[in-house]
């Protein structure tokens, strides 16, 4: 059964050690390296150090799975399918970001990504099951600002719904794995601006259908600016 | 047109950065109301920083998983067909050893020593 987890802000609490490094120009230069650089350096030289990044990220590959694909099990087997290609393929890995990101991370969703292209294709449909029946929301209880909350989300997971797979994905990606726009825009194959777009486009989507479409107030700064003048 | 959208979408980014940030207890002050996003947008991604569950996989599937990923390690991390964990394959193995014990089965049947054959 799904456990429901409190929220503890996945991958964001690693602090990082900058290292100093000597540059071509003989210069020390502070570089700061990929969090997970240790642990998939280990885990290259011995596949059994592997399980430590497996213990980082599996509930994180979990979710966005079950994002997804709504079922328990189907959620399961990709994830573990991801892992198993992740630790076969490690060898052919190349770290490419710098802290405060994790290229691992974003190469694990990768993997899922396609993993999921690959179910969609077998499959050939989208999953019965709506966003907000396929997920335990949190349970009412007699205080009614939750009530309301919970109704207003059950709107808006309906509306995410709705979106195309990407701007989903995106959502899902920045509020439940809480990776940044740069992650983002590598695990989506989209540059850092056009993912912020992406994800700001969604969130005025789901705005929309919760009713709240148009604002009272001038939406951007340069309207503001011309307000102004 | 994008300028606007960008620049909008730059504001939305803070603004979840900053509420993301508070769980990793490390407050980032939220932006200025001139720079915080327009309030419909504001509200949607309180809504969702606060309300979009997150999961646990369950603690027998976590470890089944480590443990296959363990005997995988031991292989040296190559991959074997036997050891992906997939229903369909267990199913798929479970109906192909049926139909192997099943033909097996009719093999020795047929190749039985015959009572009129037998050379006494």
């Amino acid at each position: 059964m799904t456990r429901p987890t409190k929220r503890v802000g996945l991958g964001v609490t690693d602090k990082l050690r900058p290292v100093l490094r000597r540059g071509k120009d003989r210069a020390s230069v502070l570089v700061n390296l990929d969090v997970d650089r240790s642990a998939v350096e280990a885990a290259r030289r011995d596949p059994r150090a592997f399980e430590a990044l497996y213990r980082k990220y599996v509930a994180q590959v979990y979710n966005f799975a079950l994002y997804e694909l709504r079922d328990q099990h189907a959620a399961e087997d990709l994830t573990a399918q991801v892992f198993m290609r992740a630790l076969a393929g490690l060898r052919h890995f190349r770290e490419q970001a710098q802290a405060p990101d994790s290229s691992f991370r974003v190469w694990l969703f990768q993997i899922a990504r396609n993993a999921l292209s690959n179910e969609r294709r077998r499959v050939r449909r989208h999953p019965d099951a709506p966003l907000d029946a396929a997920l335990e929301l949190p349970a009412a209880d007699d205080v009614q600002a939750t009530a309301i909350l919970r109704d207003e989300l059950r709107q808006a997971l309906r509306a995410i719904d709705g979106l195309p797979a990407d701007r989903r994905r995106a959502l899902v990606l920045r509020f439940v794995n809480e990776l940044n726009t740069r992650e983002i825009g590598l695990v989506l194959g989209r540059s850092e601006g056009a993912t912020r777009v992406l994800i700001h486009r969604s969130l005025q989507s789901v705005a929309r259908q919760l009713g709240r479409g148009r604002s009272t107030q001038p939406r951007h700064a340069a309207e503001r600016r011309r307000a102004a003048n | 047109m994008f300028r606007e959208a960008e620049e909008g979408a730059i504001q939305s980014d803070a603004y979840i950065d900053a509420l993301l940030s508070g769980h990793a207890r490390l407050p980032v002050p939220l932006p200025a109301s001139m720079n915080a996003p327009a309030p419909n947008v504001r509200h949607v991604i309180r809504l969702l920083e606060r309300g979009m569950p997150r999961f646990h996989p369950s603690f027998l599937f976590e470890e089944r998983l480590a443990e296959q990923l363990r005997a995988l390690a031991a292989q040296g991390g190559q991959t074997s067909p036997a050891v992906i964990v997939d229903r369909r394959l267990v199913m798929g193995g479970a109906i192909a050893s049926g139909f192997s014990i099943a033909g097996a089965a009719m093999w020795a049947w047929r190749r039985r020593p015959r009572p009129e054959a037998r050379h006494d």
